[in-house]
């Protein structure tokens, strides 16, 4: 049996296919309007249903629900039998109510809150904060789940036993218990949020007086911090060796699929434990800020007094003023340097500057060119092509070109040549072609 | 974590942060717990490192609000004052440091959020009057773009002297920004405060004539720190002149495509 490493699918889909959803989606134009009235109006159904085991709300339902939100929310709004069928057809449109009796206009009809719906109530009603008991409870449960996944692995031999006794609680009891712990942590981190947006406000409310409630709420949060962190550190190492187990027998059992849930559930634990570690020093960071801030700022300026006088300053053309500072310049690093060597004297040369000029006979190119032609054709060259070979054997690659031109003039001019009407392009080296001549001996020059 | 105790100059001078904090403090960094290994040393050695700089004709001052920094009082160490336009970005830093708005971000700022400050208790007027120009007219565009300029080239000298940090996209304000609410700290007159930061070498007046960017005491100059610079504005002028001549460009070649087009 070969145990083969489990590779971990993409975790985004393929570009192509998500444009494909996404231009799916925008065909369909979807959009979503909900006020705080509708809002209120799907929590107090989501609420209405749940306490009297409610499927589905029939039409008067509906009215007498909103009714009591729109209470609330708009105590003094008229019309409410008008608004309601207005927002029960908002909702239904925006496929937030869904129509479950199927009767049509046969008789009034039968509503029930869609997935949709759910999803924002349960978003609005969340109050899943990561707490210290919380966890535990999370924790034991993951724990006792997967000690018992695991003797089921210890001993699952048939794939069906994998498949329900493995895979299957992990994807789903498992899979939801971590997501659970999750999604606390995302509570925990918007309760932050609040919280130091909260400070803030107390601060801003009430300067002085909100000390002590900042004091403690910092305290407080910063306790929490500490334990979540601790516990989760701690119960994560054990999980992750549970699953670790899971994990190895399933590679050993050759069950890729029960492998792969196993190291998907290690690094969401993986994740969780990291979340406690990055948010613990975040919030180290935050809480020395504030407490400083408490001391330094709040303490010593309890009237605010300090920002208001500092404000006009700056505010004021009045005395200007520069804070001294030192200034010390940085020390100076002399760099290496040659000695210099002994510089002969200067002296003058003695011999005369400029050189008086000579006459030297000139070459005549035309006459050289002419002297190469004839020794070619002496030599027995009867083409124009092997006269401009010979010749241009030591001429520069690109002066070839011109130098064949002159060679064809002088060939003309001191041998007799003939040519077909059709005359053939005859290479000459790599880079040029001549049209071709025959030629004769060279002409006996009259004296 | 408990404090050394050091008897002799000798064993402080032998610290490994030492020599860095010396040269920091000698270049004007104001030093604070952030600068956790400097800040504690300094604690420790409070009242040797203190004898020891008094002799270079310098104070070692230590304020209340949790930072270090040097002052020269004698000739043995040059000294300079801060610019105007930094002092005002100073200023709005403070006001910055000192509003709970900041905590909610702990402790954090943008340069914009710093020329935003400075135009709501400064008023535009005066903002582009004391970084950019004090004529009546000038262009609104090339006037903003200088002031944000200015700004950001003064917030990054403060950072140099351990007033802030700056990141990758935020200001960490610190706390060596009360010195500049120093004049405004006790209720009483702000001129009597002021004769006696001056008394103290603290701070230095400045006159209208005398606000080029960073007065220098021992005529060392440094060509980086100048203000006022008319080649600035009119090279900031020419970039936007620049910009609206390839604004106009492709406009004209988006207009002729589209004729084409047609």
């Amino acid at each position: 049996m070969v145990a083969t490493r489990y590779e971990a699918p993409p975790v985004t889909s393929p570009r192509r296919e998500l444009d494909q959803v996404i231009a799916a989606i925008a065909h369909r134009k979807p959009a979503i309007d909900l006020g705080p009235v509708d809002i209120c109006f799907l929590i107090a159904l989501h609420v209405q249903s749940e306490g009297a085991n409610l499927t589905s709300f029939t039409e008067q339902q509906l009215e007498d629900v909103f009714a009591n939100a729109s209470a609330i929310v708009q105590p003094e709004a008229e019309q409410v039998r008008r608004r309601a069928t207005h927002a029960i057809q908002r909702l239904r449109e925006q496929r937030f109510l869904a129509r479950v009796d199927g009767q049509g206009v046969v008789r009034t009809g039968e509503f029930a809150l869609s997935r949709l719906a759910i999803g924002v109530v349960e978003f609005f009603l969340e109050d899943d904060v990561l707490t210290r008991a919380s966890l535990h409870v999370l924790l034991a449960s993951l724990r006792t789940a997967i000690t018992e996944v695991r003797e089921v692995a210890r001993t699952a031999t048939e794939p069906a036993q994998w498949a329900d006794g493995v895979v299957g609680p992990l994807q789903v009891t498992i899979a939801e218990l971590v997501a659970g712990i999750e999604r606390r942590q995302r509570g925990l981190d918007l309760q932050q949020e609040n919280f130091q947006a909260e400070i803030r406000r107390l601060l801003e409310a009430d300067w002085f007086g909100a000390l002590d409630r900042c004091q403690q709420l910092l305290e407080q949060t910063s306790a929490t911090l500490h334990e979540l962190n601790e516990v989760l550190l701690r119960d994560s190492s054990q999980l992750l060796v549970l699953l670790q187990d899971v994990e190895d027998l399933a590679v050993a059992a050759g069950q890729t699929d029960a492998e792969a849930v196993a190291h998907r559930l290690m690094d969401q634990i993986d994740r969780s434990a990291a979340w406690g570690t990055t948010r613990q020093r975040a919030w180290s960071e935050y809480f020395q800020y504030v407490h400083r801030y408490l001391r330094d700022v709040v303490r010593l300026d309890p009237t605010r007094a300090l920002t208001q006088r500092l404000r006009e300053q700056l505010a004021e053309s009045g005395d200007k003023f520069a804070l001294t500072y030192a200034s010390a310049a940085p020390m100076r690093i002399l760099r290496t340097v040659p000695p210099p060597r002994d510089q002969p004297p200067v002296t003058r040369p003695r011999a005369p500057r400029d050189r008086e000029p000579v006459t030297e006979p000139a070459a005549d190119p035309q006459a050289v060119l002419v002297s190469k032609v004839k020794q070619a054709l002496v030599d027995g060259a009867r083409t124009l092509s092997t006269v401009t070979a010979q010749v241009t054997a030591d001429v520069a690659a690109s002066e070839r070109f011109i130098e064949a031109g002159r060679i064809a003039h002088t060939v003309a001019q001191v041998a007799q040549v003939r040519a077909e009407v059709e005359r053939p392009w005859v290479a000459v080296g790599a880079d040029l072609e001549v049209e071709e001549w025959d030629t004769t001996a060279p002409r006996e020059e009259k004296s | 974590m408990t404090p050394r105790t050091f008897t002799e100059l000798q064993e402080v001078v032998l610290d490994p942060s030492f020599p860095d904090l010396d040269l920091a403090l000698r270049r004007g960094r104001h030093v604070d717990r952030e600068d956790f290994a400097w800040y504690t040393l300094l604690t420790d050695a409070q009242d040797l490192l203190e004898a020891f700089y008094r002799r270079y004709g310098c104070e070692l001052v230590h304020k209340a609000d949790g930072y270090y920094y040097l002052l020269p009082t004698g000739e043995k160490l040059s000294r300079r004052q801060l610019a105007v336009g930094d002092m005002l970005v100073g200023q709005a830093l403070a006001l910055m440091y000192l509003d709970p708005s900041t905590i909610e971000r702990g402790g954090r700022a943008t340069t914009e959020d710093v020329v935003a400050q400075l135009a709501v208790v400064m008023g535009a007027e005066a903002l582009v009057r004391a970084f950019h120009t004090k004529k009546k007219k000038y262009d609104e565009r090339v006037a903003q773009k200088a002031v944000r300029t200015k700004v950001a080239d003064g917030i990054r000298r403060l950072a140099a002297l351990g007033f802030v940090d700056v990141g990758d996209e935020s200001l960490k304000l610190r706390p060596a920004l009360l010195r500049f609410a120093e004049p405004v700290r006790a209720a009483g007159q702000p001129a009597a405060a002021l004769a006696k930061l001056v008394a103290d070498g603290e701070i230095a007046m400045v006159t209208e004539d005398a606000e080029p960017a960073e007065a220098d005491v021992d005529a060392e100059t440094e060509s980086d720190a100048g203000e006022e610079s008319t080649d600035d504005d009119s090279d900031l002028e020419a970039e936007l002149r620049a910009d609206d001549a390839e604004r106009a460009a492709s406009d004209a070649a988006d207009a002729s495509e589209d004729d084409e087009d047609t």
